[in-house]
């Protein structure tokens, strides 16, 4: 009998302790509610220019916020070499028959995140060139390094037509300094003067 | 009893009914407990004829029952109570909870019959022995001319018989029934004053006829059976969504969905900032905690939070807390021993807002993760 009531009695403790949800209770001083946090992880790739700072003289990259991303301005230019730009020159080897060059240092930041791989390149390509005649066309570092051109043959054209590889396999975060330039050739005629823009697609791909 | 004895005279005080049974009394002047008990066996079997009008106060469909109590009265209860209005209330009371406290009601039928036509009666309240803890439980009443399931239409009863609260107002019912309300309202009640336990009260109805503003009958109702109104303690810790927050659901027990995340932070969702982290981003939302407690010493509550479940990719997704939307966000403790404490001065009904934060990795490679994920909050609030 005097099991039976302790039963009994233990029974009626645990119903005076009621507890009607996680987040209510009574006859008690402490609840306990959840909360559940649920996210979707997706991978992500950023590439941002920056302004160089590897060259004496740097051509301001300047994000629009818009389209085009960015802009640079080599200022005015000629074949021989006469106007300063807005940064850096090599005047032509031959004026009249080699093409003066206006470059700039640049900084590309590739970002990228959840990539189950790390291997990466940045390509650069010519996507909208120069009007005709086509007196002036984009020029990159041959090199593809962060070391300043030390002359014009240190350029090579931009292409047109499929992607340059301009950096490989760089580290997440990490600042790549390259070279970009507009070569003026002595081409004579019409249309060869007045303001004329370019624009260069960089892509990061991350695989 | 407070009603003059010129009127008591020639009056049944009080006629009850309950279940069907009729118990009625009638005397000229107090009397004994033996007289009454002789006069109610009686009247169980023949009402009592009334001269000048007769009260009978009964149990309404739906409401809580009564018995007979002493000297003629009625006798119930609300059963167990709080303040939140949390659990279910007991048979033929509904809880409504409010901003303040809970409103236990229930319903009631007053019969007026016997008044010589065109007489009418009116019928007023008044607490005549009060609760013990008066900060604790409150006596309301809701009028005939009301339907009386709002709390709205319930109001205190009086506790001066001078100055009674209206049942039934004035002009008054020609021989009928109608239904009222009684309630008691358990309001918020934290502090020295606080309360757990039985309280009783008593109230004295008073029946008049207002065409001569006669009284011609009384009756009592007690809550005191068994052992009157018990006040419970009560807590309740709810989570929801901040102005400009990501939404707070209710799930088991609450969920929030950061949707699409990536360790750059781009393009957060609505109600999503980011905030620059080490090694990462943190996706960061406003959220409300809106503790509620009643019937403690304590005025102020703790609540701490802790990962009870963890992302299945914890190095890729930790969840972090902050007092500020700018932080700093510091990891949420991953056992309960290690919970992080939120606040040790949470008040009655007082939201706070606070800041989760989900860091998401930047981490590339071998372990990379892409895609859902999900971990669980704990919170715990205790008041001492």
């Amino acid at each position: 009998m005097k099991k039976y009531f302790t039963i009994f009695a233990l029974g009626m403790m645990v119903l005076s302790t009621a507890a009607f949800a996680g987040t209510t209770a009574t006859n008690t001083n402490t609840v306990s509610p959840t909360l559940q946090i649920s996210a979707t992880v997706q991978s992500a790739v950023q590439l941002t220019l920056s302004t160089g700072t590897a060259a004496v003289t740097h051509c301001a990259v300047t994000p629009t916020g818009g389209t085009p991303d960015y802009t640079m301005s080599f200022g005015t230019v000629d074949a021989l070499g006469i106007n300063a730009g807005n940064c850096n020159k090599f005047a032509p080897t031959t004026p009249g028959v080699s093409n003066a060059i206006y470059w700039s240092d640049y900084n590309l930041n590739p970002v990228f995140t959840s990539q189950t791989v790390s291997t990466n390149t940045i390509t650069a390509q010519v996507t909208t060139d120069f009007a005709a005649p086509n007196n002036l066309f984009i020029v990159r570092d041959s090199a593809n390094s962060s070391t300043v051109p030390a002359s014009a043959a240190a350029f090579t054209a931009v292409s047109t037509a499929t992607p340059d590889t301009i950096v490989t396999n760089a580290a997440s975060g990490s600042t790549q300094t390259r070279f970009i330039g507009v070569a003026v050739t002595p081409a004579n005629g019409t249309g060869v003067t007045g303001a004329k823009s370019a624009t260069v697609t960089f892509t990061l791909t991350v695989n | 009893m407070r009603v003059l004895d010129e009127d008591l005279r020639r009056t049944h005080l009080p006629v009850v009914k309950s279940g069907g049974k009729v118990f009625g009394a009638s005397f000229k002047r107090p009397l004994s407990s033996l007289m009454i008990l002789a006069v109610a066996a009686i009247t169980l079997t023949k009402p009592a004829a009334a001269q000048n009008g007769t009260m009978t106060v009964s149990a309404a469909p739906g409401g809580i029952a009564f018995t007979a109590g002493g000297g003629g009265s009625l006798s119930g209860q609300f059963g167990t109570m709080n303040a939140l209005g949390l659990g279910t209330p007991a048979t033929g009371v509904t809880v409504i909870p409010l901003t303040n406290g809970a409103l236990y009601l229930t319903h009631y039928q007053i019969n007026i019959s016997g008044l010589p036509n065109p007489h009418q009666g009116a019928v007023s309240a008044f607490v005549n022995s009060n609760f013990t803890h008066p900060t604790a439980l409150i006596m309301q009443s809701c009028p005939s001319s009301s339907t009386c399931n709002a709390s709205g239409s319930f109001s205190a009863i009086s506790l001066n018989a001078g100055a009674p609260t209206t049942v039934i107002p004035a002009p008054g019912i020609s021989n009928q029934t109608v239904t009222v309300g009684l309630a008691v309202f358990v309001p918020d009640n934290n502090g020295a004053a606080s309360f757990t336990g039985a309280d009783t009260a008593r109230i004295t109805l008073t029946a008049t006829d207002t065409t001569n503003n006669k009284n011609f009958a009384t009756a009592e109702i007690r809550l005191d059976t068994p052992v009157g109104e018990t006040v419970q303690n009560a807590v309740q810790l709810t989570l929801a969504t901040a102005t400009g927050g990501v939404t707070i659901s209710p799930g088991a027990d609450f969920a929030v969905n950061f949707g699409n995340v990536n360790g750059l932070g781009f393009g957060p969702g609505a109600g999503l900032t980011t905030v620059a982290a080490a090694g990462g981003v943190v996706y960061s939302t406003p959220y409300l905690l809106q503790p509620a407690f009643s019937a403690f010493r304590s005025t102020t509550a703790t609540i701490k939070t802790f990962v009870s479940s963890n992302f299945a990719h914890p190095t890729i997704l930790v969840l972090r807390d902050a007092g500020a939307s700018g932080g700093p966000y510091n990891n949420i403790g991953t056992t309960a021993g290690t919970a992080t404490q939120i606040t040790n001065t949470a008040a009655d009904r007082s939201s706070i807002t606070r800041f989760l934060g989900l860091f998401v990795s930047n981490t590339n490679g071998a372990t990379a993760f892409q895609g859902s994920d999900s971990a669980t909050l704990t919170f715990t609030m205790t008041v001492p």
